[in-house]
């Protein structure tokens, strides 16, 4: 499973003193771009340049935690349409469909939650290193995923 | 009475410094819609977002859109009558604030796939500030 993200270099950063933002600010219009969700023949990418990134992760992250039984499922809905992603953990695996695209993706729920740390510990160095106000604010330090910890 | 008098103050005053609270499973009042009632704040910042992400000029994929004409009072309208009138949820996915969704039984917009859309969803933060609010 590939599990990546595109910034968007569209998202008005300039317009918020991320060093103070608080938590709503920072799920919904902060660090936007495009999530990238594939497997080698299937592929739940959502390349809205809108998404943003930070709240996906910690999201999936809070799934995941919560697809620990068999049967197990939880859904993620978009910020900004109906779209979702809908997991479930079946047959020891976690199955990922969408409401916009076609296709299944299984994945070994350890690959799953490797997947998300890659993620978030990408992203977090990423947007730290581009935008230093953010690195201060205290919402974002408080969120420990982005340090490689769930 | 007079004993009960100073009993009853006293539980009055107790009650009030430890609040009243709901059982977990209980349905919040109606009341409580929009944090006790309050109105909600829609800033022009909030209104730019809406416009950028679902007017029906919007380039943004994957997103709902308002259908041709809507303007930015008749905008205000949609999401004053869905949060006084609308479904309430707290967000999902570990997100603050709370979720309006409610039906105008009536094409108001439509959904990412290019379909009729007759309910609107107004996301609202927990200072009962529009996050963003978009037809699905």
């Amino acid at each position: 499973m590939n599990l990546d993200y595109q910034l968007s270099d569209e998202w008005e950063e300039d317009s918020l003193d991320l060093s103070t933002v608080d938590e709503t600010e920072l799920r919904y219009n902060v660090a936007l771009g495009d999530l990238l969700l594939s497997s080698n023949d299937v592929d739940l990418s959502a390349r809205w340049g809108w998404i943003p990134l930070l709240d996906f992760v910690l999201a999936l992250n809070e799934i995941a935690g919560k697809l620990d039984q068999e049967g197990a499922e939880e859904v993620f809905e978009f910020t900004e349409s109906s779209a979702e992603l809908r997991f479930a953990r079946l047959g020891g695996k976690i199955v990922i469909s969408a409401s916009y695209a076609e296709g299944e993706l299984k994945v070994a729920p350890t690959l799953f939650e490797k997947r998300i740390r890659e993620f978030a510990t990408k992203i977090g160095k990423e947007v730290a290193t581009k935008f230093p106000g953010l690195a201060t604010n205290k919402v974002f330090k408080q969120w420990s995923l982005f340090e490689g910890k769930r | 009475m007079r004993l009960l008098r100073p009993w009853l103050i006293s539980f009055v005053l107790l009650a009030s410094f430890f609040g009243v609270s709901y059982p977990a499973s209980a349905q919040r009042p109606a009341s409580a819609r929009a944090d006790a009632g309050q109105q909600i704040i829609i800033s022009e910042r909030t209104i730019h977002h809406i416009q950028d992400r679902h007017w029906p000029d919007s380039p943004a994929q994957g997103a709902g859109k308002y259908s041709p004409g809507i303007t930015v009072q008749s905008l205000r309208d949609l999401i004053n009558e869905a949060v006084a009138n609308g479904r309430s949820r707290s967000n999902t996915n570990g997100r603050p604030g709370r979720i309006y969704e409610y039906d105008f039984g009536r094409p108001i917009g439509t959904t990412i796939n290019g379909n009729p859309a007759s309910r609107l969803r107004v996301v609202v933060n927990s200072r009962n500030q529009v996050v963003t609010a978009f037809p699905i």
